[in-house]
């Protein structure tokens, strides 16, 4: 019997560590296979269990709970536990197992079936194949730079430039030596492939570096690793130490000429780090700014030196091409976008997790059909895709295809990939001050335009968020967008006026309403909302009481009609109506009309 | 009340010169080696100490204004001193929309804090930061205590997490619900639950 158990950072943090010690102590002789994220996070912990007669069952949630009945079915005693089955290797395509079988996996193609930490594990599906089939078969530099040219790989960064261009620029630029860098901080708010690939399938990823190096002819790497995944720094730095033992990095590669080894830099928690010039001043020990470009890094980079940077997901998917031709790449996916891309889905869905699919299907095929639409049963009001730098597009666009092209056009960005997905309880203005917040913070302020500019927008969506906005301030929200996006020097500031922009597009009735009638739709803005208990529901249990942070609710124990919060004394916090179990605390946004009958509070 | 109004003096950390000589000799003294060595002061202070760093600047090629132009620019570093805990809330745009703030409330009120530039409980226990995103989108909202994640978050359940964590590593939390109550008109919050879920307040 073999056990695996999904141990990456969400599995872990769902409780796999217990399941995997009960699950050793009930079955003590079966071999545990301890792998990274499957990629429905949403079903953490989870587990496989293979029977010897080769048959396997995947399931989900698991817990100290329902863990024995899994057990006992196991163990040949009683039916199969349909709470926590996702599919069996008999009957793969099931409600809850058509999350998988939608995908199509190549960069993920490894995530969740090998144990990270072993490289055999990883050879034994077809690890280092690739850079064996280059170096061993005589494959010539160019000849990797054309395969890649010929699957059309885009950098899956967010920008989606050629790779194999940029390849092309920093081969024949001059200058010794030259450097590959792998770009593994993640700074996106909302996003998590990167870790999930690093966590769950390093080697893939050095080998993609490999590959990468091989064909730009450089000799130095570095991997520069966000340091709050630290999971991901530890697998990635075991697999520097096993691939180099194994001769698959260091000198003379594999008995050839080819030497390439690679260090790893933790990041220190800089967005803008995730802009090219950025990240290579952050390696050189500087604060992270970007310069003006050009000179492009692939010219000038790292000590001043041609240097490229790949994201992770763009290292991934390019053994794959290595092994399968650049042209079966390019079969998949749309006219200008080829291949797969993963996303990170997230927010108000019932099926969250890494999903992984051919570009050109819809938006909403990924949300509906793989995410199983709506978590709550409210209507999915928009989604947000390629976080800070990205925008929100509204649920009546979701059939815009999954395309570089296509997705610039709505005003988003394809961005690195993070999808957030968001229902009739969110209010679009919150988010735009959110990721202006964001911005703002994060903003290294070199650009007048960036630094005070999104200051100035960020001012003025917290002003509309309190209630204390003017029609004016959209006009000048509106005009200010595009001068930040003009007089920026990089990426950060170009892109963020997009949420603020998009949202303002698609939602600005929503804008209004927080303008115009005082009200937020969504629920949200704690200026603009009021908390009441209705007492017919009430139970006097005292609950709300405990956990009100402003001490505003008074009442008696098991009389309701006595239970009232004080208006002038609540900060719409909204722990009472988390915790109130009869659903008894009622979120109004009444706005101006009411404000007659019952005045409106100024700020929370 | 300023950024620094809180100063956690009493949390100071002493400084060993040997250890950051070790560093400096491990991890390098050219302008590269500023972030790992800022790292590495970190991981065993929990903070960045005045000291370390001018030891760090007196015996490598870094200037001073290279490394605390450094320490000031990323987020990682801090320049105060952390409580014996730490308490990470993820504010990521997944974790924001599900109700990160609310996370955020719980905790300051159960850990006493007032002012809004305090982050860290007048007894030195534990430390609030607000992160960006830790990537565990899927389980919002999310927050880590010491090593230990806790997803799929109310504000409630972030206080009693933290009542389970404070038991175990022996700590008191100042702000504690239970001593709130002190006028008895509540009834403590695990009987008021129950009697709740049994329905037996309901007239």
């Amino acid at each position: 019997m073999t056990i695996t158990i999904g141990e990456g950072t969400c599995g872990i943090a769902a409780g796999a560590r217990d399941v995997a010690a009960l699950l050793k102590q009930r079955f003590p002789e079966a071999h545990m296979q301890s792998v990274s994220c499957l990629g429905m996070c949403h079903q953490e912990p989870m587990i496989e269990i293979a029977n010897p007669d080769g048959k396997s069952y995947l399931y989900g949630k698991v817990n100290k709970k329902n863990l024995p009945k899994i057990v006992h079915f196991h163990q040949g005693k009683g039916d199969i536990p349909a709470a926590n089955f996702i599919r069996s290797s008999d009957e793969p395509d099931t409600d809850k197992g058509s999350y998988l079988t939608s995908q199509t996996r190549i960069a993920l193609r490894n995530v969740g079936h090998l144990d990270p930490t072993s490289v055999e594990s990883f050879r034994a599906r077809g690890g280092y194949k690739a850079i064996e089939k280059i170096l061993k078969g005589g494959m010539s530099p160019e000849a990797v730079l054309e395969e890649v040219k010929t699957s059309n790989l885009r950098g899956r960064g967010g920008a989606g430039f050629p790779t194999a261009i940029k390849w092309g620029f920093a081969r024949s630029a001059p200058g010794y030596p030259k450097y590959l860098v792998c770009n593994g901080d993640e700074g996106d708010p909302g996003a998590f492939m990167d870790r999930s690939l690093l966590e769950g399938d390093p080697h893939s990823v050095l080998e993609g570096m490999l590959i990468a190096a091989y064909a730009i002819g450089a000799s130095k790497g570095y991997a520069y690793i966000r340091a709050e995944y630290p999971l991901a720094v530890k697998f990635f730095g075991q697999a520097l130490q096993d691939a180099r033992q194994l001769g698959y990095l260091g000198d003379k590669i594999l008995g050839t000429d080819f030497s390439f080894d690679i260090k790893i830099k933790e990041g220190a928690g800089a967005f803008v780090c995730g802009e090219e010039t950025a990240l290579l001043a952050s390696i050189e020990g500087q604060r992270g700014m970007p310069r003006i470009r050009p000179p492009f890094p692939a010219i000038q980079g790292l000590f001043g030196k041609p240097t490229i940077i790949n994201n992770v997901e763009t290292l991934a998917n390019l053994a794959w091409i290595i092994n399968n031709g650049g042209a079966s790449y390019a079969a998949i996916g749309t006219e200008k976008s080829k291949g797969t891309k993963v996303f990170a889905l997230a927010g108000a869905v019932s099926r969250g997790g890494l999903v992984e699919v051919p570009m050109g299907m819809s938006i909403g095929e990924v949300i509906n059909k793989i995410g199983g639409g709506s978590a709550s049963g409210r209507a999915i009001k928009a989604v947000q895709l390629g976080g800070p730098s990205g925008g929100c597009i509204p649920a009546s666009m979701f059939d815009t295809p999954i395309d570089y092209d296509a997705i610039n056009a709505t005003g988003a960005i394809m961005g690195s990939g993070g999808m957030v997905v968001m229902d009739s309880q969110s209010c679009m203005v919150d988010i735009a001050r959110y990721f202006l917040d964001f911005t703002q913070v994060e903003s290294c302020g070199k650009c007048t335009f960036c630094r005070v500019g999104t200051l100035r927008m960020k001012e003025i969506l917290s002003k509309i968020c309190e209630g204390k906005g003017t029609m004016e301030d959209l006009q000048i929200l509106e005009d200010l967008a595009p001068q930040i996006k003009d007089a920026s020097l990089c990426g950060l500031g170009q892109t963020a006026p997009n949420p603020v922009l998009t949202t303002l597009k698609y939602f600005r009735d929503e804008y209004i309403a927080h303008v115009q009638d005082k009200r937020c739709p969504g629920g949200v803005c704690k200026a603009l909302i009021t908390h009441t208990i209705n007492q017919k529901d009430c139970t006097g249990c005292t609950i709300c009481k405990r956990y009100c942070p402003a001490n505003c609710i008074t009442g008696e124990l098991k009389k309701p009609e006595t239970w009232v919060i004080d208006q002038s004394l609540c900060i719409n916090c909204g722990m009472c109506k988390e915790v109130c179990n009869p659903e008894a605390v009622i979120v109004e946004s009444l706005g101006l009309t009411a404000a007659h009958s019952q005045p409106m509070r100024a700020s929370a | 009340m300023g950024r620094f109004a809180v100063s956690n003096q009493s949390l100071e950390a002493t400084v060993d010169p040997e250890l950051v000589r070790k560093w400096v000799k491990d991890i390098g003294s050219d302008s590269t080696a500023a972030v790992p060595l800022l790292q590495a002061i970190q991981t065993e202070y929990r903070y960045l100490p005045r000291k370390a760093m001018d030891l760090v600047v007196g015996n490598t090629s870094i200037t001073a204004s290279q490394l605390f132009g450094v320490a000031t620019f990323y987020a990682q570093f801090r320049l105060r001193p952390v409580g014996r805990h730490m308490i990470r809330v993820c504010h990521g745009t997944a974790c924001h929309v599900s109700g990160a703030d609310r996370l955020d409330t719980a905790i300051r009120q159960i850990l006493g804090l007032q002012d809004p530039d305090q982050d860290t409980a007048a007894n030195g226990s534990y430390t609030l930061e607000k992160v960006a995103c830790i990537g565990c989108c899927s389980l919002a909202p999310v927050m880590v205590v010491g090593e230990e994640t806790f997803p799929n978050l109310k504000g409630a359940d972030a206080q009693r997490s933290l009542q389970k964590h404070a038991k175990a590593a022996k700590e008191v939390l100042p702000g504690d619900a239970g001593q709130k109550d002190a006028d008895g008109d509540t009834k403590d919050a695990s009987e008021a639950k129950k009697s709740k879920k049994s329905g037996e307040a309901r007239p």
